[in-house]
């Protein structure tokens, strides 16, 4: 069975108004387990569209979106939430930390949410830091951290749940090519360990390094295809 | 998420904007202390004047009547109050003789602080009908009445300008000329608003002959047993003198302190309820500053809320969070704003009242109560606000 089953779906804002907007027009993806998929397209292609219906927090105008099996159109609001909490895991590039909390609580929100006790959330949380390699950060605020900090920190959220999926929209957008490539390396590692991750990005670059590519144009697919030697 | 981890958020929340979080606490703060401060000095100000009342003593009667022929009319108004033996405690006559009160060179005209003192006539029921207790000594008894003994009781202040630590028993002193003997001292009632409740003496009720020089008693005082037998009591004097009494020869007054203390009663109610009110609307107006707040709150963390709603917080966590987030902005306000209406309080008792006043208990808690509740009910729109929005669009938020 397929992790990830988008059939045609569209997305479209202001339906039946002059300033209707096709975000997407048709889009059908199958994604298996432990796939590392990258998403690319130009700005403005659809492509963060196409991530926030995969990772639940949108929902298709039109379409079906089965994840592991689950008819995600008919979950209620409460259910989609606990699919974000357990499924997936989003990384963004804006990072996202919640600015009042530090490296550690905003890693052990989604653990408080999914009502994990103490002791064993905290040895969650330590064990999504040391995946990062930010122990000894854990107790300063996101405006203490840099960029490649904070973008870890955010990973490490991503991870702490022990996710199928993680999201990653752009995750070196913000940051230069060396703290670019050692966030890479940990996605890398992530799908190493089965994890499925969808990269989302416009530097083909990027996207050389995942063994599944999708290039979206206008909202659409324009190319899916499989990379030559990158490993499965 | 759980209600503690609520609690710790909204602490998180609260000191990280510290200076807004308490300019929006002052609102309930001031409401809260002008609430506790009004309502306890209304209170305050009841209590006095019922403690006065009290020391005037309860259940008592005042009986005043006038007639051309009084003579007749004195020995059936006493012994109609004798009657009412299943309705009363005692009954004396009200007699009064106003001169001079004097022991060796000392004399109540040479008071420069109260001047001349009372001399009250009664019967010996007196103390009792008058909330008196006899400290030592003993008290006016049947005997003296009957045998025109000439001996007096003295009110606290006054055997204290007379005799000062002198023990005064057994001591002659002048009434209107005549001798008396000190057989007895009241114990002090202490209020200094009605001082003249101790600077006075009571003599046998027969000795009016002799100071007055008349028999006639127009003014009665009759313990009742209680405020029902009070009620009663006052409809069947009144009933007997206005038989005998009419506008053509004379007048006449029952009444009692129990509806004086009733009418007080209820002015104060009426007060407490009147600046209750209007400490009250302070506190509203305290409450959509909690709301308007909130509301500028769940704007500016729109995002954060995304950021909640994409790893997982549900519609109901974030409402609680931002719930918890008002209910203790305005618990906090409401605690520090009753440690500012007891400190105010105590203000306001000493200088208004001049005692030390405290606010009560189930006001306290009411106070606190109803703060909490304030903030459930102006943070609840703010935070369904906040629940309601879609993920994607709280994130795209700047």
């Amino acid at each position: 069975m397929d992790l990830i089953d988008l059939k045609d779906a569209y997305k479209i804002y202001n339906e039946g108004y002059e300033n209707e907007v096709r975000a997407l027009s048709g889009v059908s993806l199958q994604v298996q387990r432990g796939e590392f998929l990258s998403i690319v397209g130009a700005s403005g292609s659809g492509k963060s569209t196409l991530m926030n219906i995969l990772g639940c927090l949108d929902i298709p105008t039109y379409g079906t979106y089965h994840l592991d099996g689950q008819d995600v159109g008919e979950l209620t609001d409460r259910q989609l939430s606990k699919i974000r909490n357990k499924e997936v895991g989003f990384v963004f590039q804006g990072f996202h930390l919640i600015q009042a909390l530090n490296a550690y609580e905003n890693v052990e929100l989604p653990l408080i949410y999914q009502g994990i006790s103490g002791i064993k959330r905290r040895e969650m949380v330590m064990e999504a830091l040391e995946r990062v390699k930010l122990t000894d950060r854990a107790h300063h605020k996101p405006s203490e951290m840099s960029g490649g900090q904070q973008q870890r920190v955010a990973i490490a959220r991503a991870i702490s749940t022990k996710p199928a999926i993680i999201m990653a929209d752009e995750p070196t957008g913000a940051l230069d090519s060396r703290t670019g490539e050692h966030v890479m390396e940990i996605l890398m590692g992530l799908n190493g360990e089965g994890t499925t991750v969808i990269l989302i990005t416009h530097n083909t670059e990027l996207a050389g390094a995942c063994n599944r590519l999708i290039r979206i144009s206008d909202g659409v697919i324009v190319e899916d295809s499989l990379r030559e030697g990158v490993a499965t | 998420m759980n209600v503690r981890q609520g609690f710790k958020m909204a602490a998180k929340s609260i000191f990280s904007n510290k200076v807004r979080s308490f300019l929006t606490m002052l609102g309930i703060i001031i409401g809260v202390a002008a609430v506790v401060i009004m309502v306890s000095v209304v209170q305050g100000q009841n209590q006095k004047i019922k403690e006065n009342f009290e020391k005037m003593g309860t259940n008592k009667i005042s009986v005043s009547a006038f007639r051309y022929n009084m003579q007749d009319l004195t020995q059936d108004l006493y012994d109609f109050c004798l009657s009412l033996k299943e309705l009363i405690l005692g009954v004396t006559p009200n007699g009064g003789y106003y001169g001079p009160v004097k022991y060796m060179t000392k004399s109540t005209e040479a008071n420069q602080q109260y001047g001349m003192s009372q001399t009250y006539l009664g019967s010996d029921q007196y103390s009792l009908c008058n909330n008196y207790t006899v400290e030592y000594g003993r008290d006016i008894c049947w005997l003296d009445i009957k045998n025109y003994n000439q001996v007096v009781v003295l009110g606290a202040s006054l055997k204290e300008f007379l005799f000062d630590y002198k023990n005064p028993i057994g001591e002659k002193i002048t009434i209107g000329g005549q001798k008396f003997e000190v057989v007895g001292v009241y114990e002090a009632k202490g209020s200094e608003q009605n001082w003249y409740m101790d600077y006075m003496c009571v003599v046998p009720y027969s000795m009016n002959r002799m100071l007055n020089k008349q028999s006639m008693f127009s003014e009665f005082s009759v313990k009742a047993k209680s405020s029902e037998a009070t009620t009663e009591a006052i409809t069947r004097l009144t009933g007997f003198l206005s038989g005998r009494i009419t506008n053509e020869n004379g007048y006449f007054n029952v009444w009692s302190e129990n509806t004086w203390m009733e009418q007080s009663d209820e002015q104060n109610r009426m007060m407490s309820l009147v600046l209750g009110g209007i400490a009250g609307i302070s506190l509203l107006v305290g409450g959509i500053g909690i709301m308007n707040i909130m509301l500028v709150t769940v704007r500016e963390r729109t995002r954060e809320i995304g950021i909640r709603k994409a790893i997982g917080g549900t519609r109901k966590s974030i409402l609680i969070q931002f719930l918890i987030e008002a209910a203790v902005i305005c618990g906090t306000g409401g605690i520090l704003g009753i440690l500012l209406g007891y400190l105010g309080t105590l203000v306001a008792g000493k200088l208004i009242l001049d005692i030390v006043l405290f606010p009560g208990v189930p006001m306290t808690l009411g106070a606190f109560g109803f703060s909490v509740i304030l903030g459930i009910s102006f943070g609840m729109y703010p935070a369904v606000k906040a629940s309601g929005l879609q993920p994607v669009e709280a994130l795209r938020a700047e």
